[in-house]
């Protein structure tokens, strides 16, 4: 009896054993693709990210609705984005512990720069939405494998670099900074500098202001730059401080005769409110103008999904989570199809590099140096809209392969010699 | 002349909020010999309580041009949360300073993570409710009333403290006890009581601080720490434990900080450490401070 029943059990379990190696490969192809995403949810970072996360959410739940990336569903796991330490350890516990078969996230420079020697180390494959700082290209890693980077940080700095210029060219003479007081912040005033010299135009610098990220008191701030008495003030503060800034500079009177360039400001757009913010301002909002007429309908759905939802309007970090999410796809997919079965994460990763990308700002690509190119949106802000908030009166599209240096190049040098329109 | 102006408004102003703060760290110490890291979270409590209660007033109804008496009345209600933290810190009562540091700090992150949970990491503001108020042109310059009404209730607040400590029994006793607390004990004074009472009035001036100040900026996580360094500068360089020397502390720090913003702004941290560096060399005991004997 006991014998029996041994036997039986031997046989049961060989069964067992042998169908679950038969049904491994199968179970390993419709098995979910699990996606880590680190991105800030606290902090003075903490709306962008949740506005990231948003965006990835929403792209997933489509993909997923649409039968997934090569009919694997996708399963998100997200972690914070803190310090770079951190965020480090973060990712190796989503490559080690989770086994992810993609990273993405990640919105601030410090962190990018920081991890992408352990994104090369530990092969894993990573789409950063942000962070990208033309100086960190420089000085990272020059040819990367498996790390994918957004497109820079400063090409909102050099669309509204131009559109000062075209619009206000003869206009201003003195001119102002108050920018953040880190690489990102640093880089945009100087970028601002190199194309009024690049296409000779007379200024004079009277103000740089350099509030550490996050300084919420700038009475003393906007009392410097109200005795600069500049012609024109430029600000690439793209965090919660810019309300506040706009908010004293109006109080004090500094948006009377000022004009005002504001790169970044889309990142906190439904803040800018009309009492403050004046209109015919410089206004960016990078990938990303949730009220664009000529928006495409997966951006309209998104945007007025998300307006229910939230109660809110979504900013570019939705879009650099949706491409970021939208580039694995089509990567993983060719990838997919050019071998058959499934590919490893060398071969999505060299699917990636060169590919196009529609994203809901717009048609964008990754380039073969494994950084992305988008659209930008900017304008002139208004206060003839519905909200409580400046909307754009005038929206300017331009394409990142016009505003970010051709691989290889240096930035400066770049903004020296290139062929920029107006 | 405009720009002197505008630099002396703006220090003032952050002069103003930083004594509070600063005021409440001295008298602290003065009577417990506490050096209360967590003051900073009480100024953020300030803040963060401010804009919830602001809000909800004026969702109710509330009249916008009476919002600072909300926000005044937010920062005085904040006193509940200073006898139970009161009691918790007797418990260290008699050690190591390092343990009231410790503690303290760790106070400090407490209130920042009860912020998140409460709130969330996003900062919180009252929008555009400082404009209520409107602009005053003082000479060639213009200022918000706001930041105007900000500075006299500070300076209010230092006299009422003067007041309160020179001219009241309370304030004999609070003094007596400041300066020998076992012959205060041993003549009859409830030290203990003496002691909750003391150190939620240094509670209340830092969350009056935080709430004050929001409208002109936003309640968010850093806020906490940020100041706390700021308010140690000024009692270093005013002196521990001087009500005078937070006047004088919070004066030099905001008006070093406005003209190092408008001159030099890369120097704005170094000016305010080179005097604290300056103070600490020469006269370790602050500008108002005695030396210890």
């Amino acid at each position: 009896m006991v014998r029996t029943f041994r036997r039986n059990l031997l046989k049961g379990s060989a069964a067992v054993a042998g169908g679950a190696m038969l049904a491994l490969p199968a179970r390993a192809q419709n098995a979910p693709l699990r996606v880590g995403i680190i991105a800030p949810r606290a902090g003075i970072a903490g709306t962008v990210g949740e506005c990231g996360l948003r965006g990835t959410q929403a792209c997933t739940e489509l993909i997923n609705k649409q039968g997934g990336i090569a009919g694997r569903k996708v399963e998100l796991i997200v972690e914070e984005e803190t310090s770079p330490k951190d965020s480090i350890d973060r990712l190796r516990k989503l490559v080690l512990q989770d086994k992810v078969d993609c990273v993405q996230g990640i919105v601030s420079s410090g962190v990018s720069l920081a991890m992408s020697p352990a994104v090369e180390d530990m092969r894993a494959l990573t789409i950063y939405w942000d962070g990208t700082s033309q100086d960190g290209v420089k000085e990272t890693i020059a040819k990367p494998r498996f790390l994918f980077r957004s497109t820079d940080n400063e090409c909102e700095a050099v669309m509204a670099s131009l559109l000062a210029i075209k619009y206000w060219k003869g206009q201003f003479v003195t001119i102002a900074g108050i920018n953040p007081d880190y690489s990102y912040g640093r880089n945009n005033w100087a970028a601002f500098i190199a194309l009024l010299k690049r296409f000779g135009i007379e200024h004079k610098v009277v103000a740089e202001q350099w509030p550490k990220v996050g300084t919420m008191d700038l009475n003393s701030h906007v009392a410097a730059l109200k005795a600069a008495n500049a012609d024109l003030i430029f600000s690439s503060m793209l965090f919660a401080d810019l309300p506040v800034f706009m908010r004293t500079a109006h109080a004090a009177g500094l948006t009377e005769k000022t004009k005002f360039v504001l790169p970044a400001a889309g990142f906190q757009h439904t803040l800018m409110k009309k009492d403050f913010t004046p209109e015919n301002a410089i206004f960016g909002h990078n990938t990303l103008y949730f009220a664009d007429p000529k928006a495409s309908p997966e951006q309209k759905a998104f945007v007025a999904e998300y307006a229910e939802k939230y109660k809110d309007y979504p900013h570019w970090e939705a879009d650099r989570a949706w491409f970021a999410m939208a580039l694995y796809k089509a990567g993983y997919e060719k990838a997919a199809k050019a071998k058959g079965g499934e590919p490893s994460k060398a071969d999505v990763a060299g699917a990636m590099a060169g590919i196009d990308v529609m994203s809901i700002g717009g048609k964008g690509r990754m380039r073969e140096d494994h950084i992305a190119e988008q659209p930008f949106h900017q304008g002139l802000s208004t206060h003839k809209n519905d909200y409580d908030f400046v909307t754009l009166s005038t929206v300017e599209t331009m394409q990142a392969s016009n505003l970010q240096k051709p691989p290889g190049q240096d930035f400066w040098k770049w903004i020296e010699t290139a062929n920029i329109s107006l | 002349m405009t720009a002197f102006l505008d630099v002396l408004l703006g220090g003032i102003f952050h002069a103003a909020v930083l004594f509070l703060v600063a005021a409440g760290l001295q008298i602290v110490f003065g009577v417990q010999k506490i050096l209360n890291l967590a003051c900073g979270a009480f100024y953020a409590a300030g803040a963060y309580v401010g804009v919830a209660v602001t809000a909800w007033a004026l969702s109710r109804g509330l009249p916008p041009g009476a919002f600072l008496l909300v926000l005044i009345a937010a920062g005085l209600g904040l006193a509940v949360i200073g006898p139970p933290l009161e009691r918790l810190l007797r418990t260290i009562h008699g050690r190591d300073d390092a343990f009231q540091l410790l503690l303290t700090f760790a106070l400090l992150l407490v209130f920042e993570d009860v912020f998140r949970l409460i709130w969330g990491a996003n900062p919180q503001s009252l929008g555009n409710i400082v404009m209520q108020y409107g602009s005053i042109n003082i000479g060639p310059t213009r200022t918000p009333a706001y930041n105007l009404l900000v500075i006299a209730i500070s300076i209010l607040a230092a006299f009422g403290i003067g007041a309160l400590l020179q001219k009241t029994r309370f304030g004999r006793i609070v003094r007596a006890t400041a300066e020998n607390r076992r012959m205060s004990a041993a003549l009859g004074v409830n030290t203990s009581r003496i002691n909750a009472l003391v150190f939620t009035l240094g509670t209340v001036l830092g969350t009056l601080g935080g709430a004050l100040v929001v409208p002109t900026a936003a309640a968010s996580l850093d806020m906490a720490a940020e100041l706390v360094v700021e308010a140690f500068a000024v009692v270093v360089i005013g002196g521990l434990g001087s009500m005078r020397g937070a006047i004088v502390g919070a004066m030099i720090v905001g008006l070093l900080r406005a003209a190092a913003i408008t001159l030099m702004p890369e120097m704005e941290i170094i000016s305010i450490y080179a005097v604290v560096i300056v103070v600490l060399i020469l006269r370790p005991w602050g500008l108002f401070g005695k030396p210890a004997t």
